[in-house]
This record gives C-alpha cells, structure tokens and sequence, in this order.
C-alpha cells in the first residue's frame, strides 16, 4: 500500500524505519474505482494525492462541456489543484480515476505535522516542487511552440506506457489536439516507418 | 453538486445497518453494504433501490475492501465482532472517520459490558488509533428511524467525539437520517452516552414502550 510512495521518497531523502512507520500513519489510503471523482471543480481541494497504483486526472471543462486535461498522473505521480490546496478555495479542476486506483492521501493538517516529525519532508518537498516546475516548463513550451506531432512524440518519449492505458480522446485533450489530428498524426508517424 | 461522500456500512443487514443504508439512501451519500450473508445483502441492495432509484451503491463482502474504499466507516455489528473487524481493517482507517453505533450490554439488559472507565468507543478509538471514532446512534432504536417523529417531537441523537470536522460530518449524517443532531461532548461522554441507552432499554422493557422511544432534551 506504501510502497510506491516509499520509493518515491527513497529516490530523494532516505527514511529510518520509525519514521516510515510514523509517516504511515499520516496518509489516508484510498480506493477510488474507475469514473469516480476525488476532487469536483468548485469544492475545496483537501489533499495532495500520490498514485500507488492506476491513472488520475486533473482537468477543466469549458462552457462549451469540453473537457481539457492538464495532468495525467500514472503511479509515483502526485496530484492536487494547487491554488485550492493552499488556499482553501473552490477548486478550478476536476480529478476522477482513468483506471481503478489506489491513492495515499495528505491533508494541509497532516502535512505540517509530516514536516514537524520528520524536517527530512520539506527537502523532499523541494525537490519534489523543483522536478514538477520543470515539467511544467517543458509542457508549457511544448503547448506554446510545438507542432502537434511534436508534442505527442514529446508524450510518447516521456511516457510510453500512458499510451495504452488511456483512450485517445484524453491523450488528444491532454495534448490540446482533437482527436481526428491524433489520429492522423499516428497514421503518419505509421507511414514514416 | 458536491462531491459524494463514500459511506461503508458494516455489517449492512443488520437491525441498525439495514434501517441507515435506507435512510441514507435519498442523501449526498455512495453506499458501500458489507455483510457476510450475501443473499440478505443482495435484498438490502435492492430495497435501498426501491427507496432511491438513482443511489449509488454496491455490495462487498470484504471488510477490509469496503474501509480502503470508504470515507467514512459505521460499524453496525454486535459489540462483541468489534476487535475482530477492527484487526482487519485497522491499516485502512487512518485519517477516515469511524462511526460507533454499540451499546455494549449483556443479553438481559443489566448492565454494560465494558469497564466502567471506558466505553466501547472509546475502545474502538484505541483499536484504531489513526482514526477519528465518533460516537452516533446509540441513543436511537432501529424502531426510530422509520418514525424519527415521536409523540409530535423529533428524536435527538447525540453525537460525542473528539475531531471538529468529523463530528460536522457525522452531524450531517444525522440530519440526513431525520433525527435531531446533538453534539453532546468529546469521545469520553461516550459513557454517559452508552449508560443512557441502557437506561432508555430497561425503561421500555418495564413500561412497555415497544422500542418506540427516544430521547429529548426539553429547553427553552
Ligand atoms: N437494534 C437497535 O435498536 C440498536 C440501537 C442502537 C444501537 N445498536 C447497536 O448497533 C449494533 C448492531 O445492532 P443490531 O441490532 O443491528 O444487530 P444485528 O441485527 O444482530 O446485526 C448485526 C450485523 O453485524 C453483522 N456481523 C455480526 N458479526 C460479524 C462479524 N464478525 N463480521 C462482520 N459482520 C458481522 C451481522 O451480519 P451477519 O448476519 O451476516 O452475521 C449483521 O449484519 C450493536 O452494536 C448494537 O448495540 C442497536
């Protein structure tokens, strides 16, 4: 149930057992079954989730229903609307399972407490935040200045196996494309091989 | 809408089980019924959907899958199953809130069975000690909830528990129920809680009450 998690943290801070054992006792273990919401736009956003296992996603949907996929998050990823997890205000995005999942969540309470017992956890934090602002630079350039076929071999490069756990319209929301351009592109990339 | 929250109720085809799966059923409420005897499960399912036919609901028969699932756990088993299932599900409750619903008393009704430094929430919260234990129902019959309404008054439910947010939550689930929420104190009040449903069981048994009882505090 921890292990995804203590792996995570492994590769950034290490950990005794005591205070693996205390950590345990921080994080809400959570089954969320596939379709079913962890986050619905507009509620406050109460924790910071880590994926054991499965798919979420984070997401907006437009007035028009479209829906926009900001994050895909497979195992060892975390998730949160961010402003309303530090903020305690409505979120903007949706997060609902891809794939029937198993999470470990934080609360804003327990995770103070976390930093308190074990200071270890702002370092990894940190680092944590590093890795994820560069991610996003790299994701936002992409949405800036890629060509579609670009970005999807950008996806493709960074994470093979999303491509068969997800339906392609998510894999076309998530890169801003429709799904016909999806289609097309993987088409072509076929015919170039 | 706001997001539903996940209620697994233990030991679902019981007395008190079955009489909260329906009277959550019409409520923000997903529906997780877990039991042993799956026949009796598989009708409780459906009588919960003839009450609301859009209820979200499924049946587990695994404690420990229903707790990992569920944001908030009712254990609505006899006193005496409690250390048993709280084993099992013990690693899944961290953070989640566990709703005590026994009354620990022998089979003639005498006295209660727990120590009399503690109450049987109060032992569940030690079994579970990652978890917020609230303590609700107690003081209401199965009898009550199909007839929250006695004598022209709505029946009070204490509710006693040591975690601000859950007992709003449990407060909720109260309302939901149709009683009159009350929160009577930290967990210890438990006690007090517990000793008061013995009371109300005697009394009924001396004056025939037929278990349509209930409490109410009368103020001004
Ligand atoms: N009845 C009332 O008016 C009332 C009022 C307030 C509080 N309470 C309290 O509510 C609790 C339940 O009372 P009740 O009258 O509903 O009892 P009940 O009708 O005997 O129901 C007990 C339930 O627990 C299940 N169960 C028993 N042992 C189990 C185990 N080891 N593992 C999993 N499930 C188990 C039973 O399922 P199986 O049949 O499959 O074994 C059944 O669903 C008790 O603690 C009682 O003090 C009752």
């Amino acid at each position: 149930m921890f292990e995804v998690l203590f792996q995570n943290v492994k590769d950034k801070i290490s950990l005794t057992s005591d205070e693996e054992e205390l950590a345990k006792t921080l994080f809400i273990p959570k089954k969320l079954k596939k379709k079913q919401y962890l986050l619905q736009q507009d509620d406050v956003c109460k924790y910071l989730t880590i994926v054991e296992k499965g798919v979420l996603r984070s997401y907006t949907v437009d007035d028009a229903g479209t829906e926009h996929i900001l994050q895909l998050a497979l195992e060892g990823h975390w998730v949160t609307d961010m402003y309303s997890f530090l903020s305690q205000e409505p979120a903007i995005y949706n997060i609902d399972a891809v794939e029937d999942s198993e999470l470990l969540l934080i609360t804003n309470r327990s995770l103070d407490e976390l930093y308190e017992k074990i200071p270890k956890f702002e370092r990894f934090f940190r680092l944590l935040g590093q890795k994820n602002i560069l991610s996003l630079q790299r994701r936002l350039t992409g949405s800036l200045s890629f060509t579609a076929e670009d970005k999807y071999l950008q996806l493709t490069k960074n994470f093979p196996d999303l491509l068969n756990r997800v339906p392609q319209h998510m894999i076309a929301s998530y890169l801003g494309i429709t799904r016909e351009t999806l289609s097309r592109i993987k088409k072509n990339l076929l015919k170039d091989h | 809408m706001a997001l539903k929250q996940t209620v697994a109720i233990i030991g679902a085809t019981g007395n008190m089980g079955s009489v909260i799966a329906k009277s959550l059923a019409n409520g923000p409420y997903r529906l997780l019924l877990m039991a042993k005897d799956t026949v009796k499960l598989q009708q409780l399912y459906e009588d919960v959907h003839a009450i609301a036919n859009e209820v979200e609901q499924e049946i587990i028969a695994c404690p420990k899958d229903a707790c990992w699932e569920a944001d908030l756990i009712i254990f609505a088993v006899p006193y005496s199953a409690e250390a048993e299932i709280a084993e099992k599900i013990k690693q899944y409750t961290t953070g989640k809130v566990v709703v005590s619903i026994s009354n620990p008393m022998d089979k003639t009704f005498s006295k209660l069975l727990t120590s009399s430094c503690k109450s049987a929430a109060e032992e569940l919260q030690d079994r579970l000690p990652y978890s917020k234990v609230i303590k609700a129902f107690n003081t209401t019959f199965a009898a009550n909830f199909e007839h929250p309404v006695i004598d022209g008054k709505q029946v009070d439910a204490f509710i006693a528990g040591d975690d601000e947010e859950a007992l709003g939550i449990v407060s909720n689930l109260v309302k939901t129920v149709g009683f009159n929420p009350i929160i009577a104190g930290d967990l210890s009040v438990s006690r007090i809680l517990e000793s008061m449903q013995l009371l109300l069981v005697q009394l009924g048994l001396r004056y025939n009450y037929n278990w349509l009882a209930g409490w109410k505090v009368l103020h001004k």
